[in-house]
């Protein structure tokens, strides 16, 4: 049997975000900045919908472009209330998540009742959509991806430095905020290219689940950032062949579906933390340290 | 002599009356200038009622408004909901759209949830403002089912089975108006013709097209009514509504079929995304035979008031004549 050539097409286009996003999001994760992926996530509609309205068309280079320009908009938002307030983190986030998101429904609510001219579909970007990707969609997809993940490699020392012991770095001179921001902003880059198969609501599942389920497995960077990628990527790639062979069905609840289970069945098997290794005790040391 | 003086009093400057009345004086203007302004309002309003018909009409989409005015003519002014090109599965009321239907003194929809979204506001509006469901009053064995007790709302496309909406407009306008009956039922009568003329036509047109490749690939499932009484094949990539989901397994399914059939043209509609249409193309390509896009089709929506195809007898005949062409029949 061949896989049809639509599916093939969809499959390397979102195995490469999964991949790229698991990895990208390993590092948000050990940032502890999965609620600011969060709410770049849920801002990107906004952007998505003001880039339709502006150029009118919807070729997905323009809206995700605008898609990563509210995305950004929203963590700067952020960086300003925590920066010129008191309020709280997770209260600043979700204010920007909620407002952001807000926005984003509104204007494209506005979008359909107007009925402006191709406007149908963009609630695609709600729930995600590959189906109707293309080759250049996908090759797009995958080249960000890679571009992100030769970021990660080139600051990889510099981003675990900053995720395990920020007063450490800040005291050894290390740039803190400039190391912090770029990794903000690289996982608001895997958040907008991760839109078109997971879409805004459920995307954030694509750089949180993988990772904290690949922290489950072991206690090094380096491998739990390949097994994060692995895992986003089976994830990513289950949901576009569920959705190949169940006709009407979205791939965002797949992707996080499939994921969810992935980070399920390690919390029962994982060696030393897993249910069942704690359980066993320590009779069975199965890691090797 | 105080009194001598009396004669030639000093002259004392002229009170300066603008400045000391001017507040009193202000506000009695403003008083009368209000007091003009909803004489006016009154004078205008009853002005224009008398110049206004007498039946004010609200359609939802543009097919239904389309027939409300064949049917009504002068005597109903009609006031479409949805402008063209809006898709009216996915379109939501505003607070301004309750407030246009409240005031209708008929409401026209296109009916079998077509207006998915505005089904609820409908019915609820329908117990206190007189309405029609045109497509709800058609006999249930003409329509086709798609699921337990849910029809196929795009009956439109069917000219002879739309001939029989004109009747059914024109007796719910006879109890609004019924002055306006005899006057209604004539013109739905002539419509009613004219609709079966233009199927006709079109039928020839479409048998035209060599019969191995009648088949209508389009982005929703539109056209269902259309095929079955014009001869051709109907493939929507999205289902009935466009609020379905295509997923990948149709995708595939379709480039399959365009690609086995060796059909040569897909058919973009003007109010639904062309998104899949392009992955389809994509696929076919992939596998070797390339797909035309055969023209945009008017589904769910006209065109503007102002284009080529602002009538359903304009727009079915800009379709047939798309298809035709694009399907390689007869010029």
């Amino acid at each position: 049997m061949t896989i049809p050539y639509n599916t093939l097409v969809v499959a390397a286009g979102v195995a490469a975000v999964g991949f790229a996003a698991g990895v990208v999001g390993s590092l948000g994760v050990l940032r502890k900045r999965a609620l600011a992926g969060d709410a770049a996530a849920h801002a990107t509609l906004a952007g998505v919908a003001t880039a339709f309205l502006v150029s009118g068309r919807r070729d997905l280079p323009v809206l995700l472009a605008g898609g990563l320009a509210s995305a950004l908009l929203s963590l700067g938002g952020l960086v300003l209330i925590r920066r010129f307030t008191k309020t709280r983190d997770d209260a600043a986030t979700a204010i920007v998540l909620g407002v952001s998101f807000g926005i984003g429904i509104a204007l494209l609510s506005g979008i359909t009742a107007r009925g402006i001219p191709g406007g149908g579909g963009l609630e695609q970007f709600l729930l995600g959509h590959t189906a109707a990707l293309t080759a250049a969609d996908a090759a797009l997809l995958a080249g960000v991806s890679i571009a992100a993940l030769a970021a990660v490699w080139l600051g990889l020392k510099e981003a675990t430095l900053v995720a395990f012991d920020p007063a450490f770095a800040a005291a050894s001179g290390w740039p803190v905020a400039v190391v912090d921001y770029c990794l903000v902003a690289l996982v608001a880059v895997m958040v907008v290219v991760g839109l078109p198969a997971a879409g805004a609501v459920l995307v954030t599942a694509l750089v949180v689940i993988p990772p904290v389920a690949a922290r489950l497995w072991t206690d090094r960077v380096g491998p739990m950032l390949l097994v994060s990628g692995c895992i986003g990527l089976v994830a990513a790639v289950a949901g576009v062949v569920a959705s190949g062979l169940v006709p009407r069905l979205a791939t965002g609840p797949m992707i996080v579906l499939t994921a969810a289970a992935i980070f399920f069945v390690s919390l029962l098997f994982a060696p030393r933390r897993g249910w069942l290794a704690k359980r066993l005790g320590p009779r069975f040391p199965l890691t090797v340290e | 002599m105080l009194f001598g003086l009396s004669k030639h009093p000093p002259r004392q400057p002229p009170p300066r009356l603008e400045i000391a009345i001017l507040p009193q004086m202000a506000k009695a203007s403003a008083v009368r200038l209000l007091r003009r302004m909803v004489w006016l309002a009154v004078l205008l309003a009853a002005d224009s009622a008398a110049a206004m018909p007498p039946v004010r009409a609200v359609a939802t989409t543009t097919i239904v408004a389309d027939l409300v005015r064949q049917v009504g003519g002068e005597r109903v002014a009609v006031d479409c909901l949805m402008a063209a090109g809006i898709d009216p599965h996915s379109y939501k009321a505003t607070p301004r759209d309750a407030d246009r239907l409240a005031r209708a003194d008929l409401v026209v929809s296109s009916g079998l949830h077509l207006e998915g979204k505005l089904s609820e506001l409908l019915e609820r509006l329908g117990r206190r403002v007189p309405s029609v469901a045109v497509a709800d009053g058609l006999p249930r064995e003409k329509l086709l089912p798609v699921a337990d007790g849910v029809f196929d709302p795009h009956v439109w496309f069917d000219a002879a089975l739309w001939s029989l909406c004109p009747a059914l407009v024109a007796e719910r306008l006879a109890t609004v108006d019924p002055d306006g009956a005899a006057g209604y039922r004539k013109r739905a009568a002539d419509y009613a013709a004219t609709l079966l003329r233009l199927d006709h036509e079109l039928r020839t047109r479409i048998a035209s097209v060599p019969s191995d490749r009648r088949v209508l690939v389009t982005a929703h499932d539109a056209f269902r009514y259309f095929g079955r009484a014009y001869g051709i094949e109907v493939v929507g990539v999205q289902g009935t509504s466009t609020e379905s989901e295509a997923g990948l397994s149709d995708i595939n399914r379709l480039v399959d079929l365009v690609v086995t059939k060796r059909i040569p043209a897909l058919f973009v509609e003007t109010s639904v995304s062309d998104r899949n249409l392009t992955a389809l193309r994509e696929g076919a390509r992939a596998r070797g035979h390339e797909v035309a896009l055969g023209g945009r089709l008017y589904s769910d929506s006209l065109g503007g008031p102002d284009g080529s195809a602002a009538t359903l007898e304009a727009a079915l005949r800009e379709n047939v004549e798309a298809i035709v062409t694009g399907l390689g029949g007869e010029r």
